[in-house]
């Protein structure tokens, strides 16, 4: 297939996750801040606006002193603001639209009107959904809806092995970047404390309870999101099938630099997992994995998209 | 243009009931209804269909239709009043317009024989120059047109067939004949709004089509792949066809991977092809592939930096040595714009006489040549009753029409002519045909027409039952043109028995093979010579 096709078909699939993983950490820390539990002068792993924004939106002079309603109108439904979740589902839209012959015609269609309705400008009779938790939840269902089509709609070739490799790849971003922004360098306090906003931000706090004993301290819950292969959100699950992907996709993985690359950082991710002194750093972890992720995405843009850009779209932190 | 049809005529009240009140304008030929108001035998059955659904219930699926086009991105752009461009859904009009097969067939057999002509025009052009030497085109006509390309001199296309794909617009006069408006051989677009509206038409008013059988136009895609098949360079290996688009903000954007995705080849941007030693490739993630023909969706100007425009960022450098090599089929081929002219437009019923010894079936609009000083003048004096159009335009762009135009363009347009006859061409005003249209709210009125059927020239030509027909949605207008509130309707030519899609004339059936040692004709011949020995 063409390089530039499937450069775009990674990057819609990182722009749907995106937005999906978006809207899932602002309803996470909008439901903690609701509840009072910011406030609370318990020890652990803080997730306030500012943070979200320095997630999501790179750093930021402003990040600092965000308001509540500055950062939920940055990160929901601005258009202007790169990090926002429309801005992110308009982006795939446009992606889509290039690759429109490539993905289904139902996919096409469900990323259309997701974008058109959180528009809402009301033409053809879409509403925007209103508030912040809603929008939310309609980001959350129509990602789910379109991932579903494509793995119900699409023929699993190269075109569907590099839209998973992208959202399998924004996936285990997402994740690092929120564990990075939660275990700053340095700081024990939050290491040592719990972490239950953390895990509702991410949205894996059911499947945490079922797979671990312990209750949610921040040490259990960051090497579950790191190191637990069952869960499809953990960044190990994600390079597992960021690799799986890849090898289908290529005609030669043998030889190939990414597909090997990820074999080695899966051998060391289960290597970490129980070797792994519990007092280490996790932020100093993440880091060498997001590192190690980075050269893999540059492995990508080499041997598949004809050397293209990677960062075209958006800035990876 | 309509002046002398003022709208109260129209509007005139009558008698009848209201779901009869439809009537045609006067001195206009309408296709279904017949000049005292009653349907043609053709739309008895669709105006029952439609006087069922209602007035309400038409209006009803259009709105509908608005929807599931807007949630398919079946839309073009217009730039607002307030700057930002909107998106709107395509605007298909859910009554259908109605061909018989016969009438259908004459317009197939005359299009074969325009789009063959037209064909032995561009390779002569390039090659021998006969009809020049012959004195029936001036050199100096050909050569001063502006797509005509000097580099693809001497280069003859696999197979001989320039114009792969051609659309030319038929418009029907008042006593109902047709007409060709103009040739376009170079990228015609709109053959996935006709692949489109049958789609739609199918889903939001099924009942119109009960008592009809409608010949399909979904083999379109698939007589192109055949086409660009037959015409690609390609030894032993099955040919790689692509599509070449410049890119998602053209507007014909949506047309062209609706093209790719039903062939089933890729959509390629510039940046995804690459010459080296010769030989067009792409860019894959599997590395280079090479590709055998491209069915072009731009300009020859932007096709190639190095030999027409060195401004085009759309081009790939080299692509013109691999086509002179023989290494890559392009449709259409190089150089065909020729032919798409509106001052070579004029001599196609010529060609038609000397490429084909055939008489031209389809006629021309009445057109002034405007570098004849004689037909000049009877322009100039004229102009207030004529069309004065640009001849390398497409698209409407730069067209006077005389009856509603203001003195001031009028003397603008004499001074322009004036000055470059040879870029102007005149033609008679023709008076389009209407179809009965939804109105506002449901109701039917007329609304002025034309048609562009859409030809396949591989091994031989083909052409889809129908093709698009452009309307024009306000009451009197005559431009159909979609940019400025044109619509479109579905096409339909009926099933008449002849399943034939064949646009030539049959051929003969072949005669057995000769064996080595008879003359030619074999047995047949051999006999009839010996019957004659006898005799």
């Amino acid at each position: 297939m063409l390089a530039r096709i499937a450069h775009e078909l990674y990057w819609l699939g990182r722009n749907l996750v995106r937005a999906e993983f978006t809207a899932r950490v602002v309803d996470g820390v909008f439901q903690v801040e609701l509840q009072g539990a910011a406030a609370d002068a318990s020890p652990g792993v803080v997730l306030g606006w500012s943070e979200l924004l320095a997630m999501l939106g790179g750093v930021d002079e402003r990040a600092a002193r965000a308001t509540r309603e500055e950062a939920l109108q940055q990160l929901t439904l601005d258009r202007e603001a790169p990090a926002s979740m429309r801005a992110a589902i308009e982006r795939s839209r446009e992606g889509a639209r290039t690759v429109r012959d490539v993905i289904s015609a139902d996919m096409w269609e469900a990323i259309n009107t997701s974008a058109l309705t959180l528009r809402g400008d009301g033409e053809g009779g879409w509403l925007a959904p209103g508030g912040p938790y809603l929008s939310c939840q309609y980001v959350k269902e129509r990602v789910a809806l379109i991932s579903g089509l494509a793995d119900r709609t699409m023929l699993r070739d190269e075109a569907k092995a590099f839209l998973d490799a992208g959202s399998h790849m924004e996936a285990a971003d997402m994740v690092l970047r929120i564990l990075r922004v939660a275990f700053p360098p340095g700081d024990d306090a939050a290491a040592g404390g719990q972490a239950l906003a953390l895990l509702q931000a991410v949205g894996g706090f059911q499947a945490y309870r079922r797979a671990v004993p312990a209750p949610p301290n921040a040490r259990p819950v960051a090497r579950f999101l790191l190191f637990e292969r069952a869960y499809p959100d953990s960044v190990a699950a994600c390079v597992d099938s960021l690799h799986d992907a890849l090898e289908a996709a290529d005609a030669s993985p043998r030889n190939s630099e990414p597909v090997l690359r990820l074999s080695r950082m899966a051998a060391d991710l289960d290597f970490q997992r129980r070797t792994l002194p519990d007092e280490a750093e996790i932020g100093a972890t993440c880091e060498l994995v997001q590192q190690e992720l980075a050269r893999v995405d540059a492995d990508l843009a080499e041997r598949y998209f004809a050397g293209a850009a990677t960062e075209r779209r958006t800035t990876v932190v | 243009m309509s002046s002398d049809n003022p709208p109260s005529m129209t509007t005139e009240a009558s008698s009848a009931p209201p779901e009869r009140a439809y009537e045609p304008r006067p001195s206009f030929h309408d296709e279904l209804f017949d000049d005292d108001g009653t349907p043609r035998p053709l739309a008895a059955a669709l105006m029952d269909a439609l006087e069922r659904l209602g007035p309400a219930g038409l209006d009803d699926a259009g709105h509908r239709r608005d929807a599931i086009f807007l949630q398919q991105g079946i839309t073009f752009e217009t730039v607002g009043e307030d700057g930002p461009s909107r998106e709107r859904p395509f605007p298909l009009d859910l009554v259908p317009r109605i061909l018989s097969g016969p009438e259908w067939r004459t317009l197939k057999q005359g299009l074969a024989q325009r789009i063959r002509a037209l064909n032995h025009f561009v390779d002569d052009v390039y090659h021998g120059r006969e009809i020049v030497r012959e004195g029936i085109v001036p050199w100096s006509l050909v050569a001063g047109r502006s797509h005509f390309a000097r580099a693809v001199h001497g280069i003859r296309p696999p197979g001989g067939v320039y114009c792969h794909v051609a659309g030319c617009d038929l418009v029907r006069d008042s006593d109902g004949t047709w007409k060709v408006l103009e040739d376009n051989v170079r990228t015609p677009s709109g053959i996935s709004y006709v692949l489109e509206n049958r789609v739609a038409m199918a889903r939001l008013v099924p009942d119109l089509f009960n008592a009809y059988r409608v010949r399909p136009v979904d083999q379109y895609p698939q007589l192109l792949l055949a086409a660009l098949r037959s015409v690609a360079p390609s030894a032993d290996t099955e040919a790689t066809v692509v599509v070449w688009t410049p890119g998602p903000m053209n507007s014909a954007y949506f047309e062209h991977a609706v093209l790719a995705r039903q062939m089933g080849v890729e959509l390629v941007e510039a940046s995804d092809l690459v010459v080296r030693d010769e030989v067009l490739y792409m860019r894959t993630t599997r590395g280079l592939v090479r590709v055998h023909a491209v069915y072009r969706r731009l300009d020859d100007d932007f096709i190639d930096p190095l030999e027409f425009r060195p401004d085009s960022m759309l081009g790939v450098p080299g692509l013109i040595r691999a086509y002179r090599a023989g290494t890559v089929a392009i449709a259409n081929a190089i150089g065909t714009g020729v032919a798409d002219d509106k001052a070579i437009y004029y001599y196609v019923p010529e060609m038609i006489k000397y490429y084909l010894g055939e008489v031209p079936l389809l006629e021309n609009v009445r057109t002034y040549l405007l570098n004849d000083p004689e037909q000049l003048e009877f322009t100039l004096e004229n102009i207030a009753r004529l069309v004065v159009k640009p001849t390398g335009e497409s698209g409407g762009k730069g067209v006077l029409i005389g009856p509603t135009a203001t003195d001031e363009e009028l003397t603008r347009m004499a001074a322009a002519v004036r000055a470059h006859p040879e870029r102007w061409i005149a033609q008679e005003v023709v008076k389009l045909s209407t179809v009965p249209t939804a109105g506002r709210d449901g109701r039917l009125e007329p609304r002025h027409v034309d048609l562009r059927p859409f030809a396949v020239f591989g091994e031989r030509i083909s052409i889809v039952p129908g093709g698009l027909t452009r309307v024009a949605l306000e009451e009197g207008s005559m431009i159909v043109n979609s940019s400025r509130g044109g619509g479109s309707k579905d096409t339909w030519v009926l099933e008449d028995g002849e399943s034939d899609d064949r646009a030539e004339s049959r051929l003969p059936d072949p005669l057995p093979p000769a064996l080595p040692d008879l003359r030619y004709g074999g047995w047949t011949g051999q006999a009839q010579q010996q019957q004659q020995d006898a005799c």
